[in-house]
């Protein structure tokens, strides 16, 4: 009897067992996780994507975001397997590592400022022969300043690094630096701060990706429809944004997110994406081929893509892209 | 040269032998696709060196590295003896420079930037905050643990404070505070490179964040080994002067 007990104990735990793993099966067939790696902590400018994240997690795509410290940490995540997807802007890596990794999606081009100390300086031509400071060496920050420089026929005594906008913001107020440039927030912050102590130089349109989206060519060929969900929402968010960008204002109220944002950085939020949309920084159709043509001839002025006469297609897989633009509409 | 030396000078080769070599394997495996193999950060090390940029950033680094290690010196030697001669100075110091030792200073080195801004004020003192600690901890005890039977002795021959101090305990306690300053030489190190890694990338921390940032893994590799490597000769040469100058018994 004692026996019998025990079998049948047996063949229930391997039952629930069974049933446990095929309702896992069945849990995992109809969400699918999209690791995606940020090189950054997650801010007011990653609204647009927690949005479309959660709009693709109700068809079941499951967007797993990870803040890492640094962009090259979120790329290495990428190209080391423990990310699916990355955003950012890596050309170096992409063209130098084995592993094929492309972009698929532009999710906003560059938008940056450069500001003056007033006293000293008023046009370009005041900046020749004069420090300079930037993101970091071969940065995009270095490119459009050099790009700029050619322009404008002059050169800068000598350039230094200081990395992050805001610590170039504070530098600037206190008057270690005269000359840098900066992201929108940080450019408003001083303005805001001194308005009558610093100028902002005329810039052309910057067209070369800011935040893109990359993965290896392995699972976008593997997660065709997960990676259409992604896209055909983030397309769907943006041009909601453009239209009106008070809608990022909207959702990121009715859907709970960010919620733990001081009330500072909350007045921010609809200022920053107005004056981006104004600037046409968020592309309606995720770039593509644009994309690709623009960004290889800025990122080989800045150093990152080496050699001539690159191609596109070394760098951009647009078959996903073009397959969401079908379903959303171009 | 007597077996002794050739038998140990054998197993040191043999044991760069085997690290090398599993370098080399896990660079060709690969480990990852941005690990690159030992051969690699050799020859990219080589035209580092070979095109002046390898020199350009050590000129840079060990500028702050020299100033640091040497106002260290002298203020952890000097904190160091003070504490361990005066009671009331240990009571008022000794708690800061243990708390100073077991603080995480990557967390705080950037904080720094707050206060002295970005330039080499702030990476001497990221080097300071880190090797004075060290230095006044080692004076500090190479003091306390003068033997108590050579003062007794000082005193037995009406030896005055003052030459207690200068001909007993100072020359006692000169191994350890040379222990304390071998070891602040590799905080040192330490120190330099996080700060110009967190605070601005200059020297051989430019060298590092540029080549990642543009993938060159192996020059930044070879950038970080180079600076491990003389991180590792500077303390085992003071270490190699430190046997000759002292006997074990007051090295601590």
């Amino acid at each position: 009897m004692r026996v019998q007990g025990r079998r049948l104990s047996i063949t229930v735990i391997a039952l629930v067992g069974v049933l446990g793993i095929l309702a896992g099966s069945a849990w995992s067939q109809s969400t699918t996780k999209i690791r995606y790696a940020l090189g950054d902590v997650v801010g007011i400018d990653d609204l647009p994507l927690l949005i479309a994240a959660d709009r693709a997690k109700a068809r079941g795509v499951e967007v797993e975001i990870t803040a890492f410290k640094s962009e090259e940490i979120a790329t290495q995540a990428v190209i080391n397997g423990q990310a699916d997807v990355g955003q950012g802007t890596p050309y170096a890596a992409i063209q130098k590592v084995s592993v094929p990794i492309r972009f698929f999606y532009q999710l906003s081009t560059l938008q940056f400022f450069p500001v003056v100390a007033k006293e000293q300086y008023k046009t370009w031509k005041d900046l020749d022969g004069q420090d300079l400071a930037v993101h970091a060496r071969g940065s995009g920050t270095e490119a459009i300043m050099v790009l700029a420089a050619k322009q404008h026929g002059i050169k800068y005594k000598s350039i230094s690094y200081v990395p992050g906008s805001q610590v170039r913001a504070l530098a600037l107020l206190k008057g270690t630096i005269k000359a840098t440039i900066l992201d929108a927030p940080n450019k408003s912050f001083v303005m805001k701060e001194a308005p009558d102590k610093f100028v902002i130089l005329p810039l052309g349109e910057l067209k070369a990706s800011d935040e893109a989206l990359f993965a290896s060519t392995a699972f976008l060929e593997k997660n065709q429809a997960a990676v259409s969900v992604l896209l055909e929402e983030l397309l769907k968010v943006t041009r909601a944004m453009n239209a009106n960008p008070s809608f990022v204002v909207d959702e990121r109220k009715r859907l709970g997110l960010l919620k733990d944002l001081p009330e500072k950085m909350e007045a921010e939020v609809l200022p920053y994406y107005q004056e981006g949309v104004q600037g046409g920084i968020f592309p309606a159709d995720g770039g593509a081929a644009r994309a690709a043509a623009n960004d290889i001839e800025f990122f080989t002025l800045a150093g990152q893509i080496k050699g001539e006469g690159a191609k596109a297609e070394d760098f951009w897989n647009v078959a996903p892209l073009k397959a969401a633009l079908t379903r959303v509409g171009s | 040269m007597t077996g002794g030396t050739a038998r140990r000078a054998l197993w040191v080769g043999a044991s760069f032998v085997l690290v090398f070599g599993i370098w080399e394997w896990a660079g060709r495996w690969p480990i990852s696709p941005a690990f690159p193999s030992f051969s690699q950060t050799v020859l990219a090390l080589g035209r580092m060196a070979a095109d002046g940029s390898l020199a350009r950033a050590y000129a840079s680094t060990l500028q702050p590295l020299l100033i640091g290690v040497a106002i260290s010196a002298a203020v952890g030697v000097g904190a160091g003896v003070a504490m361990g001669l005066s009671r009331s100075i240990e009571w008022l110091t000794l708690p800061l420079f243990v708390i100073a030792q077991a603080a995480p200073m990557a967390a705080i080195i950037p904080l720094i930037t707050y206060m002295y801004g970005i330039g080499l004020t702030a990476k001497v003192l990221a080097v300071t905050i880190l090797a004075i600690p060290v230095i006044a901890m080692n004076s500090y005890k190479g003091i306390r643990n003068t033997s108590p039977s050579l003062l007794e002795m000082c005193r037995a021959f009406l030896g005055t404070r003052r030459q207690a101090v200068w001909k007993v305990v100072l020359p006692y306690a000169a191994g350890l505070i040379f222990v304390g300053l071998r070891l602040g030489v590799a905080m040192g190190f330490i120190g330099v490179v996080i700060a110009e890694l967190l605070i601005t990338p200059t020297g051989i921390g430019d060298l590092i964040t540029y080549h990642s940032s543009v993938a060159d893994y192996p020059e930044m590799f070879a950038a970080i080994a180079s600076i491990v490597a003389l991180g590792a000769l500077a303390v085992h040469g003071l270490q190699r002067l430190e046997q000759r100058l002292f006997p074990p018994e007051i090295r601590g």
